[in-house]
């Protein structure tokens, strides 16, 4: 049994815990400080006061044996070098994790083929796509069998295709070598295919520590009912059933709790001849965009 | 009128936002003034060393020729090709290309620019240097400072041009700016930055003042320093190697220009 | 350490590999190397003609210094420039995060990282240069006066390593100052002639302050067997001195750079 836990205290009072073998994203606004806490928690800068630990290490020491278990990919920075293929640099990285060239061989071939890369392997670094290039950089990172990945953007920049094939790259890898995973995305899609638990930092705080979902409906608490009436109705006729948003002629909005949801609709079809009627949520990443431009509920 | 698309408003749009510009890089040239400094080291040997009589300057005309050396340098040194390079391999140079201005009037822009952010720290300099050498002290009479002053203007335009052609070059390949090391080598060697040409050997002297680079450092030098020197033939001289290379550049501009835009980048 | 070895290895070969993509540039180093030695031998015979000396040099001795000289600046080309040059575009473009995260010393990495060997061939001239000076000069050839030249070559290697380092580290403060460098080269060039032959003040600044003498002119004098001892062991201790300070201005700068968010 392995044993590791960290405790952050990142912006001001934030402490969490994490398991091994989470994938945990992290949200907050534009320069709120989400990759500043991501290289708090990998060592890169020290945190002013207060505590990390990682894996029973703290990270600002930098340790070797740290080091060897983690690692950190910055959609925005590459540390292929550019005018080689990636082979070159993978090859340098095996020796500087003193990984035998047996291992290092085996390993390559393995997360290539997940990866879906084969030529291009040993094609400059500057002919390669994007996308290439953000799955060669995975390779390189993941070369030392990493416990725990710090992913900053991972699909900065991509295609929505390779933002695709590198969130299912992410999600397998997570199940086959049960890697913790901290990702931060302005994507929300990364964010709700990998990660069951979400980190929300707001003005310094911890505002959400969860599932997604959760998250969703504290943001939003009522959920959109539309309707299409076949005739006109006059809004004193929907007293009881929810907020009225608005009404214009035959089309009328609501918010309604969740909990009195399926009462409200039996009732509305009950009635109301009703033509046609639409349950929304809100989508989550305006939700939250909403609350950070906001700056509060 | 426009040449080659300037005319004296852009001139003067160009020149205030590239003075400002180098502005912002005050630290940086002031180290660049300061590492000019090679022209006082080899005074410090030239006057301790027993070759010094072979130079034919005796006295303070020395100390003078060398600070003269190290000022004509700051203000004729020419960096267009890196700049240029940069802006070829990061694509700035595409929307230069379409606008009805030439680009090289960018590059003279932003070395005009960068000379007058220079005029301090030169001055600091040359302050020290008569602070160390009191006796060395001269002002030089107006119409020999313009003299000096059209001189290494002379000259700033001959290593301009030499520059562009081999920027002009990178059109062609990628990294041509390598081959600016190759036209350093005997400019420093032959200018007389190191040593004045009357140091060098009759033969070397001759060879070497078929060659634009004694135009560069000794002739403005000596002008400044009150040397004699035959003004009306180094300026000819500096006139004829700006009309050899001007159409030079212009036309391997042109075709560099017709290449690049072929291969659509 | 094998590890380090290692790493070594595969740092060269790719640096190596990065080279040859660009052949071209080699062979274009390759005649700017021969154009600058002949043009210092050019400069250096200015000062030279019947009967005349350079500071208490004759033109063969004062050619060790020379040679030595050219070896020093084929090391800058071949080690030093390359590298050390490279950690301002670390700073500025955010990868030194990457290199810091790595199990290896970020100091080692960032020295070590590559190497170009346009800058061998100079290297090779400069102790041809060293050793035809040595002969026209009649300088005595022992065992032990190899191996001291060879002890005080390094000595000279690792001041000008610890110098270079120390003002490429400060680039994690000042991104744009990072021309330091092109002073202290300029500076260096001094070293092209005996020390000797300056006068004292900068005698005294060659030595002691920035120690371009124990780069040429010291190990020239051992070659020509009339260094004195102590002279020797204030090279070395400098060398020494130098690289602790390097090695903890490093430390120094990367306190700051982690305490700093960025």
């Amino acid at each position: 049994m392995r044993r590791r836990h960290r405790d952050v205290s990142a912006v001001r009072d934030v402490s969490f815990t994490i398991a091994p073998g989470e994938m945990v994203g992290f949200l907050g606004a534009n320069g709120a400080g989400k990759t500043t806490t991501l290289k708090m928690l990998c060592g890169l800068i020290y945190p002013s006061s207060g505590r990390v630990v990682i894996a029973g290490y703290q990270p600002q020491q930098r340790h070797p044996d740290f080091l060897r278990r983690i690692t950190l990919v910055m959609g925005q920075k590459q540390q292929l070098l550019w005018d080689l293929p990636p082979m070159d640099s993978l090859r340098v990285n095996a020796a500087v994790y003193g990984i035998s060239d047996r291992d290092a061989n085996r390993r390559i071939a393995e997360l290539s083929d997940l990866l879906e890369l084969g030529e291009e392997l040993t094609r400059p670094v500057r002919k390669l796509s994007l996308g290439q290039r953000m799955k060669a950089e995975l390779l390189a990172a993941l070369l030392h069998q990493p416990e725990v990945l710090f992913l900053d953007e991972p699909t900065l920049g991509l295609d929505v295709n390779a933002q695709a094939k590198v969130r299912q790259f992410l999600a397998d890898y997570n199940r086959r070598t049960g890697a913790t995973v901290l990702l931060t995305s302005h994507y929300m899609a990364d964010i709700t295919a990998l990660c069951p638990r979400v980190l929300l930092i707001h003005q310094g705080h911890l505002f959400h520590d969860g599932p997604l979902d959760r998250l969703a409906s504290r943001l939003a608490p009522e959920r959109h009912v539309r309707l299409e009436l076949d005739e006109p109705v006059v809004a004193e006729a929907f007293a009881g059933l929810g907020r009225l948003d608005s009404l214009h002629d035959r089309e009328v909005n609501l918010r309604v709790k969740p909990q009195e949801l399926t009462a409200v609709v039996a009732q509305l079809l009950d009635r109301f001849a009703v033509r046609d009627l639409e349950v929304n949520d809100p989508p989550i990443d305006q939700l939250i965009g909403d609350l950070f431009r906001q700056g509060r509920l | 009128m426009r040449i080659f698309g300037l005319n004296r408003k852009i001139l003067r749009v160009l020149l205030g936002t590239e003075y400002a510009h180098m502005l912002e890089y005050r630290a940086e040239i002031a180290l660049w003034a300061l590492s000019g400094v090679l022209p006082f080291i080899m005074l410090s040997l030239w006057n301790g060393s027993d070759a010094r009589s072979a130079l034919g300057m005796d006295g303070v005309a020395l100390d003078r020729y060398f600070l003269s050396a190290y000022l004509v340098r700051q203000f004729s040194v020419v960096w267009m090709v890196y700049d240029f390079e940069d802006d070829a391999l990061t694509g700035r140079l595409s929307p230069y290309l379409l606008q009805p201005l030439h680009p090289l009037w960018r590059y003279v822009a932003r070395h005009l620019g960068e000379q007058l952010t220079r005029v301090p720290f030169a001055a600091a300099i040359a302050a020290v240097f008569f602070l160390i050498q009191p006796e060395a002290f001269w002002l030089p009479s107006i119409g020999r400072f313009l003299l000096a002053w059209l001189a290494t203007w002379m000259a700033f335009t001959i290593a301009f041009l030499l520059q562009s052609l081999i920027a002009a070059l990178c059109f062609w390949s990628e990294r041509a700016s390598a081959l600016e090391r190759l036209l350093f080598i005997p400019f420093l060697f032959l200018s007389g930055l190191l040593a004045p040409l009357t140091a060098f050997p009759p033969l070397v002297r001759t060879l070497a003042e078929w060659t634009p680079f004694p135009y560069l450092i000794d002739f403005p030098a000596r002008v400044l320093a009150e040397q004699p020197v035959n003004l009306l033939a180094g300026f000819a001289i500096q006139l004829i190697w700006i009309l050899v290379l001007l159409p030079l550049v212009l036309l391997l501009w042109r075709a560099g220009v017709r290449r690049y835009s072929a291969m659509g980048a | 350490m094998g590890r380090y070895f290692k790493s070594l290895r595969r740092f060269w070969g790719t640096a190596l590999a990065t080279q040859l993509e660009y052949q071209v540039n080699v062979l274009i180093e390759l005649v700017a190397v021969g154009l600058s030695l002949l043009g210092s031998l050019f400069m250096l015979s200015l000062f030279f003609g019947p009967g005349r000396e350079l500071g208490g040099w004759s033109w063969s001795e004062a050619l060790i210094v020379q040679g030595f000289y050219t070896v020093l600046d084929g090391m800058a080309s071949t080690w030093l420039r390359p590298n050390l040059s490279s950690i301002v575009t670390h700073v500025r473009e955010g990868t030194l995060d990457f290199i810091l995260l790595k199990p290896i010393d970020s100091q080692f990495w960032l020295s070590l990282r590559t190497f170009s060997p346009a800058g061998l061939p100079e290297i090779g001239l400069g102790l041809m240069l060293v050793a035809w000076g040595g002969h026209q000069a009649g300088a005595p050839l022992s065992p032990l006066g190899i191996v001291i030249v060879l002890v005080m070559l390094l000595v000279g290697g690792l001041i000008l390593y610890s110098l270079w380092f120390l003002i490429a580290a400060t680039s994690i403060w000042f991104v744009k100052t990072w021309n330091a460098t092109e002073v202290l080269r300029a500076v260096l060039a001094s070293g092209r002639y005996p020390v000797t032959a300056y006068p004292a003040p900068l005698r005294m600044l060659f030595t002691l302050v920035i120690p371009v003498a124990f780069l040429t002119t010291v190990p020239a004098e051992v070659v020509l067997g009339r260094a004195n001892a102590p002279m020797l062991f204030l090279g070395i201790g400098l060398a020494a001195g130098f690289f602790a300070a390097a090695r903890s201005f490093w430390w120094f700068a990367l306190r700051y750079y982690t305490s700093a968010s960025s």
